[in-house]
């Protein structure tokens, strides 16, 4: 297959060109935003290429959404599983192909028959009484793969299909999973684990900025030269920078956090950043960065540790208390949390400084100084606008992000938590946003930097902390020779 | 500069008329099939409900109600609330207000009045607290709670006035008559219009105001809107659904009160012909704006008072006039598909 998609500006898919051989296990690795989802999404049938066909055994195919793709004996498993509640597994596996006994009744023997044929199998044995709810995890998703079977599926799409298990259900997954190949099926493994990537997988193709970075036999790739693909050549070499640091400005000390699935996020976590330093997260997607934002930004409650603003303790306090003693978030999810797109620009430039008294008093807006305002700010970051009465959602990716940059380094934080700052973002706007960064850190403000753009981090940070697994597993300053060790220590080695 | 806090242009006019043309439409063609031409009928309603003084005085009467669950409605939406509950607050408030009109019989008229307009407000407000806070502390959907307690204000109102408060020597379902310092002075007699009227356009300014020019407004309409980004920008959502909740209620309760002072003159079971319902209609025919609000109030209730006489000076029947209220009141919601996908978002 060859595809090109593009959402806007941005090229999601780029010409992506891979090819399954049936009766293997393909795997597709890549970090977040390497065109992964929307290539599992367009073999779905939930998008369509701009470009390019799929060929399915050799014919060119249009998938017209998932019961079509389903048709043509492509299933997938997703991260969230699709199961209903309240039905038992016999129940959730027939479902929408029950066997009936007359109009209305589903033929339970038949049911169970087919249950246990696809058991025998596959080789596992499941409590088909039990009810979704209270079948444990791994068995929801072996569920989900036998339902694909039970439907006929050839080529199973497996999506992150480890990250909700333990270590023993991942062998016993790869197993089945090896068992099913061996039977004629086609499996595209998506992951960036890269153990189990090269447990499992025949063949390797690595997505990078939408693009195929390559695609190789896995019998001749090791982590290494996988992470060297995953990550890219890191071009940036930034001069060292005297160490000019001021006094402690967000201080973590041994911080426990979960995940939104109640597993251990951060884990005895310690990080400091101090005034007039970029200090740069860098890790794999879905190592601890989300929960690391969550506990510094109060979005989210962590389990132990303190969290220190300053010389005040902030653990226990909201997100608005704590941009109240001079924390600033440039959030990651731009149109769902950093901007409200049907509001208005002005309305987004104001957003959470409308109570400082220059611009209310007495809860009454000061209408006139808010537009003198939000005009300047916006003339300063560069917004291209047509009115600032507009809503948000009229300007273009790189320009929303200037407004959220603008609102959040205006009035001076003491901190700005910038995640993903330059996501879908044009070039142009990545040099100025980095501009406004390094020029926020030289008046004295401190940055704690969450992306997974490696280049960026390199560039910017005065020092990279690297997580693996909720855990610091290296730092490297800037300027030195161990940039290059980042890429291993990303994936849980030390340096060497 | 109306650039900050002013609503995104909607897509006009058009569309904010669109859903009465269409129902004059459908209407039309249900009152052909029924062998009267629409033209006619529809001139008969027009000259009811607005020729001459003593018409457009009895419509802005019954658009008194309409404005002001309308309003109540529309200030719950703004948070994102979707607040289905304002025809209990208008049991609960007219009760209490009524209460208080036949009680402290030896107050005069200026503290009266005001006595027991605020008992109204209050009860209606606190009529709303429950739901407020299951809501923004437990994400609990207000719909369900806020429809329930209909049920419950009505059911309620109607055991108290059967029971405790029933009217001495009196057979019907209902308290005691208010005192006259109590009744809200009338702008026209006879027409019951009253200051209950100008109270309710009071409120659509102070709304106006509200939204377009208080920090706490604005607020709102981000929380409404998005309520992520309202929590992310540091606002704090849940007290902001809690305020508005019981600010919707209050006024709930204003227009119950409203109702017993000025039009009643007491409380009687089966009080409210639906007012918080068509509040619904109201809010959403009107888009949540001030005028929008006050010219889909006067619709329902030029359609209301013109349905009650129209029978008697044609052969048209009553339910032709509750047909074509009914169809405005789903081309009205037919916009409801638009106020749901923004609850989405928010959540």
């Amino acid at each position: 297959m060859s595809v090109t998609r593009r959402f806007g500006s941005v090229v999601a898919n780029d010409s992506i060109d891979f090819r399954a051989q049936r009766g293997t296990v393909h795997a597709i690795v890549g970090g977040n935003g390497a065109g992964k989802s929307t290539l599992m999404r367009i073999l779905q049938g939930m998008d369509r290429p701009d470009e390019g066909v799929v060929l399915v055994d050799g014919f060119p195919t249009v998938f017209f959404g998932p019961a079509d793709a389903f048709d043509r004996g492509i299933g997938m498993v997703h991260q969230e599983f699709m199961l209903v509640p309240g039905l038992s597994l016999l129940e959730n596996l027939v479902l929408a192909h029950e066997p009936m006994l007359g109009l209305d009744r589903i033929d339970r023997t038949r049911a169970l028959d087919a249950a246990h044929a696809l058991e025998a199998q596959a080789g596992v044995t499941l409590d088909w009484d039990l009810a979704v709810e209270d079948a444990p995890v791994h068995v929801r998703q072996i569920l989900e793969i036998l339902r694909l079977l039970y439907r006929g599926a050839d080529v199973l799409i497996l999506d992150e299909p480890t990250a909700v298990l333990a270590p023993a259900q991942v062998r016993e997954l790869i197993v089945l999973l090896r068992k099913l190949r061996d039977e004629g099926r086609t499996i595209l493994f998506i992951s960036h684990k890269l153990d189990e990537v090269l447990a499992v997988a025949d063949d390797i193709t690595v997505l990078r900025g939408g693009k195929v970075v390559g695609s190789l036999p896995a019998a001749q790739a090791d982590k290494a030269k996988l992470a060297e693909m995953m990550i890219g050549e890191i071009l940036a070499r930034p001069q060292a920078r005297p160490g000019a640091v001021g006094r402690p400005v967000l201080n973590l000390v041994s911080v426990t956090a979960s995940d939104s699935r109640g597993r251990a996020g951060l884990s005895g976590f310690d990080l400091t950043v101090h005034a007039g330093e970029i200090v740069g997260i860098a890790g794999v997607a879905g190592n601890g960065q989300d929960e690391l934002v969550a506990a510094v930004t109060g979005l989210s409650r962590t389990d132990c540790g303190s969290i220190r603003l300053g010389d005040v303790d902030v653990t226990r306090l909201s997100l608005r208390e704590r941009r109240a003693l001079g924390l600033a978030f440039l959030s990651p999810d731009r149109a769902g949390e950093g901007l409200c797109l049907q509001a208005t620009i002005a309305e987004n430039t104001i957003s959470g400084h409308h109570r400082r008294d220059e611009f209310s008093a007495g809860g009454t807006l000061k209408r006139g100084v808010i537009a003198r305002h939000v005009e300047a700010l916006l003339d300063r970051y560069a917004v291209k606008r047509g009115s600032s009465t507009l809503p948000a959602a009229s300007l273009s990716g790189g320009n929303q992000q200037r407004v959220a940059v603008a609102r959040e380094l205006y009035g001076n934080p003491n901190i700005l938590v910038a995640c993903q700052p330059t996501r879908g973002v044009d070039i142009r706007g990545i040099a100025f946003i980095h501009q406004c960064l390094l020029d926020y850190r030289d008046r004295g403000g401190a940055v704690l930097l969450v992306s997974e753009e490696l280049d960026e981090l390199v560039t910017l940070s005065d020092r990279i902390i690297v997580i693996y697994d909720g855990r610091v597993t290296g730092e490297v300053r800037r300027g030195s020779a161990e940039i290059d060790e980042i890429g291993r220590m990303m994936l849980g080695q030390a340096a060497a | 500069m109306s650039a900050v806090v002013a609503p995104p242009s909607t897509s006009g006019w058009a569309t904010a008329v669109l859903p009465f043309v269409l129902a004059l439409v459908a209407a039309g063609i249900v009152l052909a099939v029924a062998g009267h031409n629409p033209f006619d009928v529809y001139r008969l309603l027009a000259v009811e409900s607005f020729g001459g003084t003593k018409r457009i005085a009895a419509t802005l009467s019954a658009a008194t109600p309409l404005i002001l669950t309308g309003l109540a409605t529309a200030v719950a939406f703004r948070a994102g609330a979707f607040n289905v509950g304002v025809e209990g607050c208008v049991y609960i408030g007219g009760l209490a207000a009524a209460y208080v009109g036949f009680t402290f019989v030896d107050l005069p008229a200026p503290v009266l009045i005001p006595l027991a307009l605020a008992a109204g407000f209050v009860a209606g407000s606190l009529w709303m607290l429950v739901p407020g806070v299951l809501k923004a502390r437990l994400d609990v959907d207000e719909v369900v709670t806020t429809l329930m307690l209909n049920f419950i204000a009505i059911s309620f109102t109607a055991y108290l006035v059967n029971g405790p408060l029933l009217a001495p020597g009196s057979a019907n379902s209902a308290t005691p008559m208010v005192v006259d310092a109590a009744r809200l002075p009338r702008l026209m007699p006879p027409s019951t219009l009253n200051i209950g009227f100008l109270i309710a356009m009071a409120l659509l300014a102070l709304y106006w105001l509200w939204s377009n020019r208080t920090a706490l407004g604005f607020e709102t309409r981000i929380a409404g809107m998005n309520a992520r980004f309202a929590s992310a920008s540091g606002i704090n959502v849940p007290s902001l659904v809690i305020k508005m909740m019981l600010l919707s209620g209050a006024i709930g309760g204003l227009a119950g009160a409203i109702h017993a002072l000025g039009s009643v003159g007491r409380f009687v079971a089966g009080f409210s012909p639906g007012y918080g319902f068509t509040g619904i209609a109201v809010a959403l025919l009107g888009r949540g704006t001030p005028v929008g609000i006050f010219l889909a109030a006067i619709l329902f209730g030029a359609l209301a008072t013109s349905g009650a006489t129209i029978q008697l000076f044609s052969d048209v029947p009553i339910e032709i006039v509750n047909i074509l209220q009914g169809m405005v009141m789903i081309f009205a919601v037919a916009r409801f598909g638009w106020i749901f996908a923004r609850r989405r978002t928010a959540a």
